[in-house]
């Protein structure tokens, strides 16, 4: 008896001992909550793309359109909250403030380098959370991921998820990691100390890539991402007045691009007009420092580069020739938005083995227009005036574009000709334009020499079949497709590519397909463009993450046919323009431009990039509910300066084209290789 | 007896020799929850519904809760106790509205409403009952056999975790592809997994909190969510015509005595709903906005609405698109008074609307949408 009870008292003393602590960190964490809880707000939206899970963000997750969550950040209204929970560009917000009723919400501005978003609501007096500091923050500190669309019966406590910080300085240092539980559920509320002070605010976050739905794959998987709140109280004076915060950029690329870690950072190209052209950087120069701190290789860069902002100054060393070089305050630029692709002005001929260009067209008043270049004519040669000796065109009009494309706009350039009429070789000169929204003001006749091959013209393949086949598929990838191979199919001339991506809810109907093949198919005919339809592959509508494989399926599909790589174009309408928009941006080793309509991009558009160039037309119905935000789309690629053509159709909503607009899609897809 | 007190005085030791925070506090709670723990098998096996799910037991004769799951669908069910006994088990009775079943082993020789002579380990889900409700925050634990991973005497798989919430999960919370209705308990644990329903949920000392449920999408979100029904769960609900409230606590005491009924779920027969007198802008894209178009004159709203309102929310629960305002009204009838909230510029404006009859000829052309089939 005595015994059993000896073995009782042990027990008590064993087990409760240990339950204090649990039990005093258990209370700690609720008081954190209570404390916390009326930081907390609750985001409900109405109206936007809905359920594009498409064309944002990898896809096995859909874009939430539920409640989501924000902390307020200013006592006279202002939110701040993940820009996931915009990613659907909703028409109406709304956001509940403990203890207050329901208030209409605007946007007041983006930080699309910590994919923040500030709102506004029309109050005042609000608690604002104390921050607990970020040089404190350290792993295996408690933490809690508080949230708003599950929270509580009682209306006043957020949703919890309890757990450590399992790093800091994560992403380029712009976020602090956490294991608690991070999804849609929490994404834009508070992490929370065991103090009860917000350690930051939550997103989704991947280092491999960008926009506001990156990482969401990742949900409730213990890899969860904060902002400190620290970084977004220095950001908030710019965001208050509007400002839309954007990553800083110097604009150059380092040798090796690939090389993280064991290499110093050699500049290799610098791009024109960025800031490092501007303040002298030079190829071979090798950075050192940033900002007194030393830059062993990419990776330092990167971590020191990537929380800076556009507008940031630094100062940076770089060693030129075994001497220390110092620019000091540099500002630093957004994405490198600020390069046009430059235009010389012709329509290069096609097929053609000869050395030399042919111009088969001239743009009026274009650069080669003024300088009297001519239909007919042959550029033999092309370089800078100051350069000692032009460089010969021997491999063709994709020669004379690459040469065109990395040329710089502020400088002369000199064309040695030989002209049609009498064979005489003469030399102009002229500066480059930007490539804009130039159409041609007629389709000339002939596109093509017909010798694509080589000087010899070579005999289809007996076997081959041309004309409308539905019911094809990759034998790899399983993904379904139809094509139209033209009739007149001949390999000495080379083709363009029409991918079609059908609409949410089209694909896999024969009908469409045909539908689509009539509309194209004499323009094919007599353009020269193969006409592909592949199917989304679950059927219905398309997800980001398709991307590879469908890029794939186009590769294999058109492999064997003579291709003009610069005429491969996606095209779309709705949910498949969207798609068109993401697939070019995805797959800038193949696609040189996109024809959409009443197709909405989610996100934001990449750059421009000279050596992958993209043309976009966009169409609108002016009926259109979302032309507000097809006009958006406009606006952020010309923002990037890619050349767009937009036309808004009068009286149309979701119909797909009119027939002028068709033409002149034609027209200008037949110019897609200008140079 | 002296086996007994050596371990308790080690682990005496132990704590007291070390700080406290490392001792592991869980490790006795687990052993005492896996012996009122049961691993159920039934049918399955196909179609991604798996023959396997977890059950605790509330009584020493052998009462057993478990999800009603489909696994249940089966005369013979097969239970492996704590200790690697294998049984035979019998569905007592289920409750759609609860998502629960009750089950009981079936003792060789003796009719399933005689005594089973067993005196097993067990919950009292009575006096679990008593206790305040878990809040956002305390910290739980989660025993189930997910994936399987045990048979006969091996123990379940401990989780632990925090109580997210103690919410509803329908309306304004989300859509979720379910039948009950009632409070749970969201955790941030993973732990509704294949085979964990009918698992136990319980506090840090492992007292019962409630039952893990079903593995469900959240379709507004698109995010799994892991949750557990409360031991005082109730719903209201109907009986045939008749308002009734189903309560888990009920259902236990009244199951144990053979007698419990499940309720007979009323059909619910989908209409164009109450008249309102809006008419919004054509509805074209998957989520067009409600903008009021126009008002009928002498409706329930053309008083109190404005051309170019944006319905928001109705009754507190958000309106995505002129499809999400369709599917609400078509719950209403004619004489059901619903609060909108529409968004009036920069405002939100509360109206209360008592809807009417359908005016003849203005019926909705929009074609209602397939009514459900009448529970089993």
């Amino acid at each position: 008896m005595l015994r059993s009870s000896l073995v009782a008292l042990f027990a008590f003393a064993s087990v409760g001992s240990t339950q204090d602590v649990n039990e005093a960190n258990e209370q700690a964490m609720k008081a954190a909550i209570a404390k916390a809880a009326p930081w907390v707000v609750k985001i409900e939206t109405a109206g936007g793309t809905g359920a594009v899970g498409a064309a944002g963000g990898p896809a096995s997750v859909r874009k939430g359109v539920g409640p989501t969550s924000g902390v307020v950040v200013g006592a006279d209204g202002f939110v701040i909250s993940s820009a996931f929970n915009f990613a659907n560009k909703p028409t109406d917000i709304f956001i509940t403030v403990p203890g207050h009723p329901r208030q209409v919400a605007k946007i007041v501005a983006n930080d699309t380098s910590r994919m923040l978003t500030l709102l506004k609501v029309d109050l005042k007096g609000l608690a604002v959370p104390a921050a607990f500091p970020k040089a404190e923050i350290k792993v295996g500190m408690w933490t809690l991921a508080l949230g708003r669309a599950l929270d509580n019966e009682d209306g006043k406590t957020p949703s919890v998820s309890r757990g450590i910080v399992s790093a800091t300085d994560r992403i380029w240092g712009k976020l602090t990691q956490t294991d608690c539980k991070v999804s849609p559920i929490n994404y834009g509320g508070p992490l929370v100390a065991v103090d009860g002070r917000v350690m930051g605010v939550l997103v989704p976050a991947s280092p491999n890539g960008e926009g506001e739905s990156a990482g969401v794959e990742w949900y409730d998987g213990g890899i969860g991402f904060a902002v400190p709140l620290d970084d977004i109280n220095a950001i908030l004076p710019r965001l208050k007045e509007g400002k839309e915060l954007r990553r800083g950029m110097l604009g150059f690329n380092p040798k090796t691009p690939d090389e993280l870690y064991n290499v110093p950072v050699i500049v290799g190209n610098v791009a024109p007009q960025s800031v490092a052209e501007k303040i002298g950087m030079k190829p071979n120069d090798k950075i050192t420092t940033l900002d007194g701190k030393p830059v062993e290789n990419f990776k330092d860069l990167m971590m020191l580069l990537g929380p800076k902002y556009d507008g940031d100054k630094i100062t940076l060393t770089v060693e030129r020739d075994g001497k220390t070089e110092t620019f000091k305050d540099v500002t630093l630029g957004g994405i490198s938005a600020t390069i046009s692709q430059p235009f010389l002005g012709i329509l290069p001929m096609r097929d053609d083995p000869e050395p030399g260009v042919e111009v088969r067209y001239v743009y009026p008043k274009s650069p080669a227009d003024i300088a009297g270049i001519q239909e007919g004519d042959r550029i033999m040669k092309f370089g800078p005036s100051a350069a000692p000796m032009l460089t010969p065109i021997t491999t063709g009009r994709t020669q004379l574009s690459q040469i065109v494309r990395a040329a710089p706009l502020s400088l002369d350039f000199k064309v040695e000709l030989k002209r049609k009429a009498g064979a005489k070789v003469e030399v102009v000169t002229l500066k480059l334009a930007a490539l804009g929204e130039e159409l041609p003001d007629k389709t000339p006749p002939k596109s093509s020499l017909e010798r694509a091959l080589g000087k010899e013209k070579k005999e289809n393949d007996k076997e081959l079949e041309v004309g409308f086949k539905y019911d094809l598929a990759n034998k790899t990838t399983g993904r379904k497709y139809w094509m139209y191979l033209p009739d007149n199919y001949d390999k000495n001339k080379s083709y363009g590519v029409i991918v079609w991506l059908h609409d949410a809810g089209k694909g896999g109907k024969e009908r469409e397909g045909k539908d689509v093949f009539k509309i194209w198919e004499t323009y094919c005919d007599s353009a020269n463009f193969i006409l592909i339809g592949p199917q989304a592959k679950n059927g219905v509508d398309w997800v980001a993450n398709e991307t590879e494989e469908l890029t794939q399926t186009i590769q294999q599909a058109i492999a064997g046919f003579t291709i003009d790589r610069s005429r491969v174009v996606v095209h779309g309408m709705g949910n498949g323009g969207s798609m068109a928009m993401y697939l070019a941006f995805n797959a800038r080793d193949l696609i040189r431009a996109a024809v959409v309509s009443g197709a909405v991009l989610n996100g934001n558009a990449k750059d421009n990039l000279p050596n992958q160039p993209l043309s976009f037309y966009v169409v609108a119905g002016d009926k259109d509910p979302l032309i507000k935000e097809i006009k958006d789309t406009n606006e952020k690629l010309k923002a990037k300066k890619f050349p767009v053509i937009f036309r808004e159709l009068k009286d149309f909503g979701k119909e797909y084209l009119d027939q002028k607009t068709l033409t002149e899609i034609c027209n200008w897809l037949d110019a897609l290789d200008r140079i | 007896m002296f086996r007994r007190i050596v371990p308790a005085v080690l682990a005496f030791g132990l704590v007291a020799s070390m700080p406290v925070s490392a001792a592991e506090p869980v490790t006795k709670v687990s052993e005492q929850v896996n012996e009122k723990m049961v691993k159920i098998f039934g049918s399955g096996g196909f179609k991604g519904v798996v023959n396997y799910t977890t059950g605790i037991l509330i009584s020493p004769d052998g009462f057993i809760l478990t999800v009603a799951s489909q696994t249940l669908d089966t005369s013979e069910l097969i239970i492996h106790m704590y200790d690697g006994r294998k049984m035979k088990a019998v569905v007592v009775v289920t409750e759609p509205v609860l998502d629960i079943a009750l089950l009981k082993i079936k003792v060789d020789g003796k009719k399933i409403d005689e005594p089973s002579g067993l005196d097993l380990p067990y919950f009292n889900y009575a006096e679990s009952l008593k206790r305040p409700i878990a809040e956002a925050g305390d910290w739980v634990l989660g025993f189930s056999n997910q994936f399987e991973i045990a048979t006969r005497n091996e123990p379940m798989s401990v989780q632990q975790g925090t109580i997210s919430s103690y919410a509803k999960l329908h309306g304004r919370r989300g859509i979720f592809d379910f039948p009950y209705t009632g409070n749970v308990y969201v955790v941030d644990a993973i732990t509704n997994n294949p085979g964990a329903g009918g698992g136990a949920l319980t506090d840090r000392k492992g007292q019962l909190l409630g039952i893990i449920g079903r593995e469900i999408k959240n379709t507004l979100s698109e995010t799994w969510i892991n949750y557990a029904i409360p031991l005082n769960a109730k719903v209201e609900t109907k009986d045939g015509d008749k308002p009734k409230i189903v309560s888990f606590p009920e259902f236990v005491s009244l199951g144990m005595q053979f007698k419990y009924k499940p309720v007979d779920r009323p059909v619910v027969v989908l209409t164009a709903g109450g008249f309102h007198g809006m008419r919004f802008v054509p509805n074209i894209l998957e989520r067009t906005p409600p903008y009021v178009d126009e008002l009928y004159p002498n409706s329930p709203a053309s008083k109190l609405v404005q051309v170019n309102d944006l319905v928001s929310f109705i009754d507190g629960e958000p309106i995505y698109s002129i499809k999400s305002f369709n599917d609400y009204m078509r719950k209403t009838r004619p004489g059901m008074t619903i609060r909108l909230e529409v968004r009036r510029g920069d405002n939100l404006q509360t109206i209360e609307l008592k809807l009417e009859e359908w005016p003849k000829g203005l019926l909705p052309t929009v074609p209602l949408p397939k009514n459900p089939d009448p529970p089993k």
